[in-house]
């Protein structure tokens, strides 16, 4: 419908014919995604215009959160702070990837509503910028992620393939959960809230800044707690540690599942997105 | 291109409004001149019929004008043709590139400065990056802003921003025009110079749409005008009979 040349927009119905036209703004979104880089990337450079330093203003901010949580914490727990630095400073930084995308992921429709309500541009596209968005901050914050590697010399032990498979694991299924909230906080108001309150539980609930060691493998306190899988596929293979191979099974699954439910609810609600504005 | 066209047929819009209890609205269901139809939809939600049953055939070298009370629908219309809504029912088909001027704001960032403004916005209209980069010193030269494309947008007055906009909304290579309200924004000098461009644009075999309450202006771009009320069109008529439309007001 959008080679730009020809807009067709129909008042036909029917679950396929539904399917068939959110899988259309899906793949127009694809071929527009310079679109949503521009957008994303300008997002980042709009938000710290003028400012010196930018977005490494947070990597600073998150630096400084790990040098004393990494001491002060090292110190309680009597762990050294060769081995607690870089685990708490990976673990800070990735979560930030995940609550960042999930938090902005409310914003994401609400936020595009006057593009939305005037043009003919997918959906999709909006969805591509926050991740998109999050993800050139990481790349910023990857300096943490350098600096702790390079000076307490994992780089020698670690393992950055099973890292890179967990980190776009991690990226494709924060996507859809991005998405869900994107669609339900358009149409309910209270949904921004509701995830901000679950992503602050999430962050003492998940290993970020402690270690599991006390729970035995596999307790269901870790195992039913998907950010704990996505964190550890990233962070262990980085600690030069293996992570449970379960652990990418069950990401695996929810991407799958995620993304299935995620498209229907979009393909379903696509029409009336706009009007939920 | 010459088989630029529009083609809506029984194109029908309702807007859900959602958080409004229609029964508080009952009471004031009677038919008033202003807006849409209000009505409740048979799941009981708040809907506004903003048009019902609408047919609407334009080919190249068409210059629609639209007038109708506030409310009619004209904005409605123009968005559902720029592709933002689903029909209810009917359907909408529009052939050649699109280029909707509906709100001037429409991706602007005031804290950008004007050089990144018309590449946001460029991008946003479906220009690639290099298609930006070829028309900028086009674009900037339309806009007669000068030195001033280097500063934020928020220094700028509402005039000098209307002329950013239009000299990037313009810029691309549109079939499809479509415009709501706002093309007497500028200073005598600057209209004189959107008159001839949009004109321009119209001649390369180009679909006009404009919606106004300003017969003169109509008369000046239009040389079709179709009228809505309530969301009803009327049939699409030739320019000078504009009067007999305003007349059946
Ligand atoms: N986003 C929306 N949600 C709910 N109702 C809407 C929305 N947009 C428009 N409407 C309704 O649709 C009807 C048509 O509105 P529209 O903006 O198309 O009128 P218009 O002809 O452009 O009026 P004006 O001359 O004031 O610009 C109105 O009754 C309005 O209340
Ligand atoms: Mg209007």
């Amino acid at each position: 419908m959008e080679s730009g040349q020809h807009m067709l927009r129909t008042g036909r119905r029917g679950t396929l014919f539904e399917f068939s036209m959110a899988l259309r703004d899906l793949v127009t979104s694809y071929h527009r995604r310079g679109l949503a880089w521009s957008l994303a990337w300008h997002d980042v450079v709009s938000r710290y215009r003028g400012s010196i330093l930018g977005p490494f203003w947070i990597t600073i901010s998150m630096g400084l959160m790990v040098l004393g949580i990494g001491l002060l914490y090292a110190k309680l727990f009597g762990i050294s702070v060769a081995e607690f630095m870089p685990y708490v400073a990976m673990g800070i930084v990735f979560f930030g990837l995940m609550a960042g995308t999930i938090n902005e992921g409310c914003d994401t429709f609400v936020q595009a509503s006057s593009m939305l309500s005037q043009t003919s541009l997918p959906m999709f596209t909006f969805i591509w910028r926050t991740v998109l968005r999050n993800l050139i901050n990481l790349a910023h914050h990857a300096v943490i992620i350098v600096g702790v590697i390079l000076v307490f010399g994992l780089w020698r032990v670690m393992d950055p393939f099973p890292a890179l498979g967990g980190l776009l694991l991690t990226i494709v299924n924060l996507a859809w959960i991005s998405m869900l909230a994107a669609i339900a906080s358009a149409r309910f108001r209270d949904i921004p809230q509701f995830v901000m309150s679950v992503m602050q539980f999430a962050i003492f609930m998940t290993p970020v800044f402690w270690k599991p060691d006390a729970f035995p493998d596999r307790h269901a306190f870790l195992t039913l707690n998907p950010f704990y899988h996505m964190l550890t596929t990233i962070r262990a293979p980085l600690m030069g540690q293996q992570a449970d191979g379960l652990s990418y099974v069950i990401l695996a699954i929810m991407a799958v599942l995620g993304w299935a439910l995620t498209f229907s609810v979009f393909a379903i609600t696509r029409r009336r997105i706009v009007h939920f504005l | 291109m010459t088989d630029v066209s529009i083609k809506v047929t029984d194109l029908t819009l309702r807007f859900p409004v959602y958080g409004v209890d229609a029964k508080s609205l009952k009471k004031n269901l009677a038919r008033v001149t202003v807006g849409g139809r209000l009505g409740a939809s048979n799941t009981g939600a708040t809907e506004v019929t903003a048009l019902s049953h609408l047919n609407l055939n334009l080919r190249a070298g068409d210059r629609l004008g639209l007038i109708g009370h506030n409310g009619s629908g004209k904005t409605t219309l123009l968005r559902a043709l720029s592709g933002a809504y689903e029909p209810d029912e009917g359907q909408i088909e529009v052939r050649g590139r699109i280029a909707a001027l509906l709100d001037l704001s429409l991706g602007i960032d005031p804290s950008a400065t004007g050089v990144d403004n018309i590449r946001l916005r460029g991008r946003i209209a479906g220009m690639s990056s290099k298609e930006i980069e070829d028309k900028m010193d086009e674009i900037a030269e339309f806009s007669g802003l000068g030195p001033f494309l280097a500063m934020p947008m928020k220094t700028y007055s509402a005039g000098m921003q209307a002329r950013l906009a239009f000299a990037v909304a313009t810029a691309v290579e549109a079939d499809v025009l479509l415009m709501d309200e706002w093309i007497s924004v500028g200073d005598a000098d600057f209209q004189k110079l959107a008159h001839r461009r949009l004109l321009n644009l119209v001649e390369r075999a180009g679909i006009l749409v404009l919606s106004s309450h300003d017969a003169g202006l109509l008369r000046l771009y239009c040389n079709k005008v179709m009228r809505l009320e309530g969301g009803v069109a009327s049939e699409v008529k030739d320019i000078r009979r504009l009067d007999e439309l305003l007349a059946a007001a």
